[in-house]
């Protein structure tokens, strides 16, 4: 899959978080900790990953999950996987 | 067909109690993909039987001690079926000795192919069924665990570990649709227990008044398999004829 603009894929992840973990889309900065910010269970960081992977039709191997800490960290990860 | 378009791994499919639930999980309608790890033609010959039977089945040769090896067994049912529905965690070895006499490795070999090979093999799979939402894994266990048996101190050691690892898993992920139950079969007729000495005296204690057979253990596993048993998770079932009441 091509890569996506950092921006437009920042604000679709940014949806996806806000709606999963049923907060304000602006309380989903880039550098938010999941945990400690956004008050996110291992729960909703596993419907995150099925979600972008759904979204963008990839696979991300689970051991990413760890890595899933912030806004910031989940487009890192999704553009690594998409330009794979 | 209880299980159709289920999609089950079997840990140490080729022999004994493994080997009747392989058969079992595949006239049920589910298909299964089992590990052995030393006899080839063991496998082959299963798959052939198998596949006279109109059952869909893959083997593969894995080692449940390494999680690498775990990962490539969940990897390869996601390729080849497109899902894990059920996993039974069965492989388990023994090296029965007094403890006065057991050596480090003895202990170490048994607690890491039986107990690790549990973990290893619940976590390779337990992300695609929390994605799912849905997924049941069953651990052979043995009443060794529950009761405690002379000269099997690594054995039942490993085996109360996996009620354990069955309790909490079952509490830690009830909420995403998953099912986490434990078997503890008593005394079966298979290659563990062939070579007894003491059959008759066993016998005499146990209230049924003979061995098990492996197919009545694979009965038990269908039936945690399946939505007859929806509503039991975390539970240990004795498969014993009455020999731990």
């Amino acid at each position: 899959m091509q890569a996506i603009d950092n921006k437009i894929l920042e604000n679709e992840l940014r949806a996806i978080i806000a709606e999963i973990v049923e907060i304000e889309p602006e309380k989903v900065t880039l550098n938010a900790n999941f945990v400690e910010d956004l008050g996110m269970d291992s729960m909703m960081a596993l419907e995150i990953l099925a979600s972008v992977e759904k979204k963008y039709k990839l696979r991300i191997p689970e051991e990413n999950l760890t890595k899933l800490t912030s806004l910031g960290k989940a487009v890192e990860l999704t553009n690594k996987f998409i330009n794979k | 067909m209880l299980l159709k378009d289920k999609v089950a791994i079997v840990t140490g499919g080729t022999r004994g109690i493994g080997r009747a639930i392989v058969f079992e999980l595949v006239q049920n309608g589910a298909k299964v993909l089992f590990t052995y790890l030393q006899s080839d033609e063991s496998a082959g010959i299963i798959l052939d039987e198998i596949k006279e039977l109109r059952g869909d089945a893959e083997a593969m040769k894995a080692d449940v001690r390494l999680y690498d090896d775990a990962k490539k067994v969940a990897e390869e049912t996601i390729n080849k079926f497109g899902k894990i529905d059920i996993l039974v965690n069965n492989a388990g070895i023994t090296k029965d000795k007094a403890l006065m006499m057991m050596e480090p490795a003895e202990w170490l070999d048994v607690i890491n192919t039986n107990l690790t090979g549990y973990f290893n093999m619940s976590k390779a799979c337990i992300v695609a069924m929390m994605k799912q939402k849905s997924g049941i894994i069953i651990n052979i266990s043995s009443i060794s665990g529950i009761v405690g048996m002379p000269r099997q101190v690594n054995y039942s050691s490993a085996k109360a570990g996996e009620i354990g690892l069955t309790k909490s898993l079952a509490k830690e992920v009830a909420s995403y649709g998953i099912r986490v139950n434990a078997v503890a079969p008593g005394f079966i007729e298979t290659d563990m227990t062939k070579d007894l000495k003491s059959k008759e005296e066993i016998v005499k204690m146990i209230p049924a008044g003979r061995f098990g057979k492996p197919e009545e253990v694979a009965k038990v596993v269908t039936f945690l398999a399946c939505e007859r048993s929806g509503y039991i998770n975390g539970q240990v079932i004795k498969v014993d004829g009455g020999l731990a009441i």
